[in-house]
């Protein structure tokens, strides 16, 4: 038996599932002071009608730390980066205590510069002075040779609760964006780990002995223990739950678009022979942008509450909302009241949807129905441009061998898939837009707590090989050791995939064929002068996202 | 968060799946370390620098440009269409205004590709920044054009290709020929009789740095460009100058590729050669790029630089100094020279050999002296393996008359003995093989 559990902005869902069956479904409203309770609440509620016994995972997607983030609960972090030569280091910073040091590893991994230690004992002094707990450290290349930055973090770990090392927090190229993801990461630490103390110790009270995983950005899940070094890939887990919900109760296996349609916005997504896409490097915290891995989710302003005014004779959608619509007792006409006129939504109060729109239509000089007409057509035409120009963004992905160019793999969606509040309003509108099926799935009331239960693990492990050197590293998993010079790709696709299976059987994971996907795997010839001195052998492969199995329909 | 204040757009192709042959420099990894540098300084977080995928150059766009012998596709693969095809996409960036510069990091190369095209020469088969203005020519009118080329070789394939062109403008700043290959690019070639000056040759001597390279800069080629007023500066930005570069010997750091970028403001900048793949390429890439889009570039530095010990002598910055006080000469006053004349046309005879294919080449090539343009081509040409074929060409700037003699010389071509015949006629924007 799998629950999953959501924590959104004004609701928390539950959901147990067992063998593709829901067993129980809960919702409360979400007391962001006291996540925890409410958390037990759902739980509780489950539990009326499961097993305590028989469950075996709870999957959680919590808004703790983007919370914590967004309302700047963070706590202070000691940072010490070490860039070297290239963009100005100091258009990074975050937080008061960000000190830049001397040393320097370039893009083959090699240490052209030392770190000095009578450089950092006086800032660490200071930190301390400050009283400072948690820090960062985050060297420019470090994915390629961390040893620069352990050995910072070894001189601060005696003063530190926590230090965050920059290479364990992503194998990708990035150093502006290892910096905020490091920051961020050692900022929800304490806040993270309190939670997850008492979250153990509250299931424990409920007599419940199941694995704890929290959901990710990216469309899958990692074990509690290891939520708890990297909390900051608990952030943005919301869309994604929400999207896996969507393929956990209509399975997909070509191209289709998701939208989900709030009061106020409408997300996007696009999946790729059913596989969502990803952001490209990672997901935006503000205006820093990290190396946290997420789904690639694109919101319109345009939802069911989107305001309907009138300007100089032209009607317009959105973006803007006051308050909810009239049918649910609102003080200005929106996008549902002219889905009631209309009948395609049979929504509240439909007298007093008629009424607003009455208003709207009257300054215009036409009919109630007209007006509805319009409102909505403009609402289609708005949808449409937003998503030509969302799938335009994706088909001109740079790509980088005239292999892809030449077969221009051009995303295109076949169907439709669609939940949130107006969903079931929305489907014969949009079919007729767009002339492809649309499919407002089951449950979608409870779509992200069913996501979150169903999501499966994800993790992806990076291998890099420069022979003539003689450097193999696996940033993830902390290896830097020497190798032999004639080793092949072929022998660093084998081992990469050994390996992050091994990781996944060491966490608990169950991988089968074809779950692992070896993103890249290219091998360059390495030249100095006429000879050929080695191979640089780059291989990234990955647990792909999804769900563990389909609810049965 | 660091914003630009110009809005550049890089066309990042490193076709990761061509070579010329797996141990030569133009190869598959060339462009490996400079991604890798990009990706770490994180360059397109930065706001108002994108990344933009190279479109894919037509037939047509090449036979604009080039006379290809036998015919398009034997000396033009998909590699080297895409090339053109990503300089023509910053040129659309830019002219079309969504950007306010645009930087194409693409390969393979080609500012040693000529007009005529056999095969592959010093690396380049199709000239890119050539199929690029004559794009731009073609769908926005016949703008001024300057043509700064910083490769550390002469720019002898697009010196070829506007010779005789007065609207283009075209600055080699290479090493000295008599010390590099191709072995041209002298002050002495300066354009054809009717586009004299408009062809500007700036030899420096081997171990010229980041003083000597600036004042050359500062003193011949931006007055120069002040006085010419191009609508569009384009720069043929090749990276082997640099002091670690393995097949040349000049002594250029990244520092002074950013400042080289920042005094000349190219509309356009274009990725030629450069070969030191792990110590040059990533800084330089990064200095020039930063430089394109105003953001500061102070701090970038290759690791491994040491100041004192690529310096000038001083007999060099004297060589440099005096070159500086001539060469404006040959733009502001260029002297009528001697050139060979027949029935009205202007004559050159020459025997063009393409290192890398190992192809040599005999061409006649006759210029009409024409009173209203610039004047046909006609282009006369033969190699071992491709019998004697011929090329006509009608300006951009041309006359009805010359336009007309194309096409009567066209229709008769195969009667004339010739076995392969293209016509480039821009008037009338005709491409096409004789069949």
């Amino acid at each position: 038996m799998l629950i999953g559990i959501d924590v959104g902005g004004t609701h928390t869902d539950g959901a147990c599932i067992k063998d593709g069956h829901i067993q129980a479904i809960a919702k409360v409203p979400t007391d962001h002071d006291h996540l925890l309770d409410t958390i037990s609440q759902v739980l509780s509620e489950l539990l009326k009608s499961c097993d305590a016994s028989e469950i075996r995972t709870i999957n959680l997607s919590t808004t703790l730390s983007t919370n914590a983030i967004v309302t700047h609960r963070t706590e202070k972090v000691g940072m010490f980066v070490i860039p070297g030569p290239g963009i100005d280091a100091s258009s990074y910073a975050l937080g008061d205590q960000y000190h830049i040091l001397s040393g320097c590893i370039d893009h083959r991994g090699a240490a052209s510069a030392r770190i000095r230690e009578q450089q950092i004992q006086p800032l660490a002094t200071e930190c301390r002075h400050q009283g400072i707990q948690v820090y960062g450290v985050v060297g420019k290349f470090s994915t390629r040779n961390p040893e620069q930055e352990i050995s910072v973090a070894q001189f601060l770990e005696p003063q530190a609760d926590f230090v965050t090392q920059g290479h364990r927090v992503s194998e990708s190229l990035n150093f502006g964006r290892r910096i905020s993801t490091t920051y961020y990461n050692s900022a929800v630490w304490r806040t993270f780990n309190k939670f997850a103390d008492a979250q153990e110790q509250s299931i424990r009270d409920l007599n419940i002995q199941a694995d704890i995983n929290i959901v990710k950005a990216d469309g899958g899940t990692m074990p509690l223990k290891l939520a708890r070094e990297i909390p900051v890939q608990s952030i943005f887990s919301g869309p994604a739950a929400s999207v896996m919900g969507i393929l956990s109760t209509v399975p997909v296996d070509e191209d289709a678009l998701l939208l989900d349609i709030g009061g106020t916005t409408t997300d996007m997504t696009v999946l790729l022979n059913g596989i969502p896409l990803l952001e490209r490097d990672g997901i935006a915290i503000g205006q820093h942008p990290t190396l946290v891995r997420a789904l690639q989710v694109e919101s319109i302003g345009i939802g069911g509450d989107s305001l309907i005014s009138s300007q100089d004779g032209h009607l317009q959608v959105g973006p803007d909302r006051h308050g909810p619509c009239m049918a649910a007792g609102g003080s200005a006409p929106a996008l549902m009241d002219a889905m009631n006129v209309l009948g395609y939504a049979q929504f509240g109060d439909r007298e007093r949807s008629s009424a607003g729109i009455k208003e709207i239509a009257m300054t215009l000089g036409i009919s109630t129905r007209e007006c509805a007409e319009q409102i909505v057509s403009l609402t289609m035409s708005l949808l449409k441009e937003k998503i030509q120009a969302f799938l335009t963004t994706i088909n001109s992905r740079p790509v980088y061998t005239i292999q892809e160019i030449l077969e221009d793999r051009v995303v295109k969606p076949k169907r439709i898939l669609i939940i949130g509040g107006p969903a079931e309003a929305m489907v014969p509108l949009l079919e007729e837009e767009f002339d492809i099926p649309v499919i407002a799935p089951a449950y979608s009331q409870i779509v992200n707590a069913i996501g979150a239960a169903l999501t499966r693990p994800t993790q992806s492990l990076v291998l890099t090989v420069d022979t003539s050197r003689g450097r193999f590293t696996v940033p993830g998993l902390g290896i830097h050791k020497t190798i032999k010079r004639t080793y092949s790709l072929e022998e660093a696709v084998h081992d990469a995939t050994t390996m992050l299976r091994a990781e996944l059987d060491r966490q608990g994971i169950p991988a089968q064929d074809g779950d692992i996907q070896v993103i890249q795997a290219e091998a360059f010839n390495m030249v100095d002068g006429h000879y050929t001195i080695g191979r640089n052998i780059r291989v990234r492969c990955q647990m792909r996202p999804g769900v563990i199995t389909t609810l049965v329909p | 968060m660091l914003t630009a204040s110009s809005r550049l757009g890089i066309i990042f192709f490193p076709a990761y799946d061509w070579s010329i042959s797996p141990t030569h420099p133009e190869r598959e990894e060339r462009l490996l370390y400079t991604q890798d540098q990009f990706r770490e300084e994180g360059i397109f977080d930065i706001q108002g620098i994108d990344e933009y995928r190279p479109w894919i150059a037509q037939e047509e766009d090449i036979m604009r440009t080039h006379f290809c012998f036998p015919n398009v596709p034997t000396v033009c693969t998909n590699s080297h269409l895409i090339s053109a095809g990503g300089v023509i996409r910053g040129a659309q960036l830019v002219m079309d205004k969504e950007r306010d510069r645009a930087f194409a990091i693409v390969r393979p190369p080609g500012h040693h590709a000529m007009r005529t095209v056999h095969g592959s020469r010093g690396f380049c088969n199709i000239n890119i920044e050539a199929v690029m203005i004559e794009w731009i020519r073609e769908h926005y009118g016949n703008l001024r054009v300057a043509v700064v080329d910083t490769d550390c070789h002469h720019g002898d394939g697009t010196q070829d290709i506007y010779w005789h062109d007065p609207d283009v403008l075209f600055i080699s700043l290479h090493q000295d020929g008599r010390t590099l290959y191709p072995g041209t690019g002298f002050p002495a070639e300066f354009g054809g009789p009717k586009a004299l000056g408009r062809t500007i040759n700036i030899p420096m001597p081997p171990r010229t740095s980041d003083t000597g390279y600036l004042m050359t800069v500062e003193r011949i080629v931006l007055p120069i460009l002040e006085h010419f007023k191009p609508d569009i500066i384009i720069n043929s930005a090749g990276q082997d100058n640099h002091f670690s570069d393995p097949i040349t010997n000049m002594n250029f750091t990244a520092q002074g590729y950013a400042r080289l970028t920042k005094m000349l403001k190219p509309d356009i900048a274009v990725l030629e050669g450069g070969y030191a793949i792990k110590g040059a390429l990533p800084y330089v890439n990064l200095g020039i790029s930063l430089a394109m889009a105003g953001v500061d570039f102070s701090a970038v530095q290759e690791p491994e630089l040491d100041p004192e010990r690529i310096k000038e002598q001083k007999s060099t910055l004297d060589y440099l100094a005096a070159l500086c006080d001539q060469l404006p000469e040959v733009y502001f006053n260029p002297k009528q020279q001697d050139v060979e004349r027949e029935d009205g046309y202007f004559v050159r005879q020459r025997t063009i050999y393409y290192d890398t294919d190992d192809i040599t080449e005999t061409q006649v090539e006759r210029v009409k002296d024409c009173p209203h343009c610039p004047g046909i081509m006609v282009v006369e040409t033969e190699t071992t393996s491709t019998p004697k074929s011929l090329g006509l060409y009608v300006p951009v700037q041309g006359c009805d008359l010359c336009s007309q003699e194309a096409e009567a010389r066209f229709a008769r071509a195969f009667q004339d003995g010739f076995a392969h015949a293209q016509l480039s006629d821009r008037v009338e924007k005709r491409y096409e093989y004789a069949t």
